[in-house]
């Protein structure tokens, strides 16, 4: 498992951890961003990502990015 | 004793007609950016702002549509993921939503992206008010290749599902006969019922019956959607029961791990009701292209991102002022006839110092800025309807967040270049009271619409050729001096970090030139109305105070726009304003343009402004700089504070704002004439 913020433009990644405490859980939840989700990495910033769940694109600055625990998938 | 007061035969005929038509009132809810509020506009034939953009609409707008005999109450709701509110606009939602009470809540759904819109659904059937949905952007799901059976949407569900193509307005009567019908229906609504686990529906009834010995304190909530609520987390109705005393079992002692628990089972189960609705109405025939990616991937480049924005707004700097041109010259010769014609015909004095001095000096001086003003509108409309406007958040993101602001911000600053008031607005969108804060006092420094007729008067007589570089460097001075002050309150007073920044980034659209001149048309005529309004009424007390008292040469220091004005002068001598240029000051408070006006009127006669303030040997190049510089700065007008107040909801941080423009705006004032004395003469 490695943070969002770590992956590269194009990764396909399975979402296996939202950490943290406070709302990011329910924010990202609300979006479809949950356990178990698949995630395609549109593009990757220095360390902010934009990320694509079905037909719904997300932008996560570094500090969400860096909270969303994920899987590489090959 | 009294006497019955005799009602007048219209009232109660009115009377009469009111009461045959029977009121409903819905709620347009649902996910931001699905087109909720072009089908308010479609329902009551109105004109509120849309774009392509999350946050478009912060707070909630109400109109009426009559049919069948009855009246429907529409009220546009602030799009919300979901009923946990994180910030204030979303808050506003989901009190309408679970407290209002309304007759029907219709949810407007995306065609075009099902399954997370239904997430929402799932909360909104459990409400148990009646709940229609509106499918809409069928036209883009058509041309998509995504098929769904709306008949069997509905089934499933168990609530109305109507098609509709909000922008080009299909399905809205029957949508409008759906929701009559459902407001009609006497028995409870019998919505699908969501499927959780074992564990989660053992806590849901263990609170649910602890809040059925309360349920007064809970409104027009049921006890048992009460305990769903609170296992979802909703802090908002813990906080309410808090407060009345109430202690609630598990919630309260349970284990905390336990309790997220089940919070993310809920979740779960939502998204599970959704996907299964989902996968047995919604069929994609075609294999999906996604251009998007590959815009995207250029558009928000790591390198590149930020330099293709920068250019973009170079380009919409120069159409502003190139493509306006051929009109301000056209405008200027119109009035300078009517000026000839007014001088030509023999009238009593006062009446043709009032037509050339108030209307044509004065409001007109503000006129022939309108066509520039419609051309930043259009380029601002384009930005919001194309879908780039929150990629652009995105890319500054990183910037932002090193002078200590949020990447949403960038939008209500964006905004703010067109009118400062719904960009203080816009601020709703941001989750933490530190980044609201920060953003609304940093706000009034992007150089609003209604400043750039100041800066195009003076850069264009004391800068001549340079005028254009003059007026691109006050709007880059207006955003470092933002920076600067979002840095030193983020520093000093807001020291927590800003919140994650996480926004939808929404599909692109072609602006549609038809929908851009539109927006462009509501906004420039609010724009024309304000010169109607606003500007005359204040260029009317300027031409007063100009004239009076009786007997004294118009304009001169003797009048009493010249008593007012040396008063008020002596504050200003640091920084080289003359009276008439404080003069100009103090009403400007009522609107920007009324700058411009009040020199036209204190400046006028017969001469145009222009050649007046070029030969006034009391105002040099550096002066003009620093007068310009001061206008940015100084203070937001009337209708921007308001709104300040509004949002800040207290006096205190409205007075630091103010005060805070006011330093601003003198310090940058008094540095620029110093420095501008030693290159362009003082
Ligand atoms: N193609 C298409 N676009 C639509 C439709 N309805 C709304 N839009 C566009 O979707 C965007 C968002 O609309 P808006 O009403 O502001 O959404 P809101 O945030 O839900 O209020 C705007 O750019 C609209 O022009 C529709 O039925 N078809
Ligand atoms: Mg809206």
């Amino acid at each position: 498992m490695v943070p969002l913020s770590l992956s590269q433009t194009g990764d396909t990644v399975v979402v296996r951890a939202i950490q943290g405490t406070g709302h990011l859980a329910i924010i990202l939840g609300q979006l479809g961003m949950i356990i178990g989700i698949k995630l395609t990495v549109v593009e990757k910033g220095k360390e902010s990502v934009i990320v694509r769940i079905g037909e719904s694109r997300y932008a996560l600055g570094a500090g969400a990015a860096s909270m969303v625990l994920v899987e590489f998938q090959v | 004793m009294l006497l019955e007061p005799v009602q007048p035969v219209w009232f109660s005929l009115n009377f009469k007609y009111d009461d045959c038509m029977k009121e409903i009132r819905i709620l347009l809810a649902g996910n931001p950016n699905v087109g909720k509020t072009t089908l308010f506009n479609s329902l009551c034939g109105v004109h509120q702002h849309t774009g392509n953009y999350p946050g478009v609409t912060v707070e909630i707008k109400e109109g009426k549509r009559e049919a069948h005999d009855h009246s429907i109450i529409i009220s546009d709701l602030p799009g919300t993921y979901s009923l946990s509110a994180f910030t204030p606009d979303e808050q506003v939602a989901r009190d309408a939503l679970l407290t209002s009470d309304p007759d029907v809540i219709v949810q407007i759904v995306d065609a075009t992206n099902i399954e997370r819109n239904l997430f929402f659904t799932t909360q909104l059937l459990e409400i148990g008010i009646p709940l229609v949905i509106a499918l809409n952007m069928c036209d883009l799901a058509d041309e998509q290749g995504i098929t769904i059976d709306d008949k069997c949407l509905g089934k499933n569900l168990n609530i109305p599902v109507v098609r509709v193509v909000a922008k080009k307005g299909e399905g809205i009567q029957k949508l409008v006969d759906t929701i009559i019908e459902a407001a009609e229906t006497t028995t409870k609504p019998d919505h699908r019922k969501i499927e959780y686990p074992h564990l989660v529906t053992t806590h849901i009834d263990e609170i649910g019956n602890y809040l059925s010995s309360h349920a007064s304190l809970l409104k027009t909530l049921s006890p048992h959607y009460a305990a769903i609520r609170l296992l979802e987390g909703d802090e908002h109705l813990l906080t309410m029961l808090h407060e009345k005393g109430l202690d609630i079992p598990f919630i309260d002692k349970g284990d905390p791990a336990e309790r997220d628990g089940i919070t993310e089972d809920i979740l779960l189960a939502r998204y599970r009701a959704a996907e299964k609705v989902t996968t047995c109405s919604v069929m994609c025939t075609m294999g999906r292209v996604m251009p998007a990616d590959l815009i995207d991937q250029v558009l928000t480049h790591r390198i590149f991102g930020i330099p293709i924005f920068l250019s973009c707004m170079w380009f919409a700097f120069q159409l502003t002022f190139s493509a306006s041109n051929p009109f301000l010259v056209g405008i200027e010769y119109v009035w300078g006839y009517f000026t000839k014609i007014i001088n030509g015909i023999g009238m009593d004095p006062l009446i043709r110092s009032f037509l050339s001095d108030g209307v044509i000096g004065g409001v007109g001086s503000v006129l022939v800025f309108v066509p520039s003003i419609f051309v930043m509108f259009i380029i601002l409309s384009i930005l919001e309807d194309s879908g780039y406007l929150a990629r652009a958040a995105f890319v500054m993101d990183r910037f932002m967040h090193s002078i200590g602001l949020h990447g949403r911000s960038f939008i209500p600053f964006l905004i703010g270049f067109g009118c400062n008031v719904p960009a203080i607005m816009a601020t709703r969108t941001l989750q933490s009271r530190a980044d609201r804060f920060i953003t609304i006092i940093t706000i009034p420094f992007m150089s609003c619409a209604a400043r750039l007729p100041v800066y195009v008067l003076f850069a264009g007589v004391f800068f001549g050729a340079a005028a254009g570089n003059v007026i691109f460097f006050l709007y880059v001075l207006g955003i470092l001096v933002a920076i600067v002050s979002a840095l030193i309150f983020r520093r000093v007073v807001f020291k927590d970090e800003p919140s994650p920044f996480i926004m939808e980034l929404p599909p692109y659209r072609m602006p549609g030139g038809f929908t851009a001149v539109l927006h462009m048309w509501y906004k420039g005529r609010e724009y024309l109305k304000r010169a109607g309004i606003v500007i005359f009424g204040g260029v009317l007390v300027v031409w007063a105070l100009a004239t009076l008292p009786a007997g004294v040469e118009y304009g001169s220091a003797e009048s009493l726009a010249g008593i007012i004005g040396q008063a008020v002068e002596p504050l200003f001598a640091p920084l080289g304003f003359n009276w008439q240029l404080v003069v100009g000051l103090i009403f400007g408070f009522i609107a920007k343009e009324v700058v411009v006006g009040s020199l036209g009127t204190l400046y006028g006669g017969e001469d145009m402004l222009e050649s007046s303030l070029a030969a006034d040997p009391t105002i040099s190049p550096a002066i003009a700089l620093a007068y310009m510089v001061f206008v940015l700065l100084y203070m937001p007008c009337v209708a921007a504070l308001g709104v300040i107040r509004q949002e800040m909801g207290n006096w205190k941080w409205t007075a630091i704002a103010i005060g805070w423009g006011i330093l601003m705006a003198y310090l940058f004032a008094f540095i620029l004439l110093h420095v501008g004395s030693l290159f362009i003469g003082a």
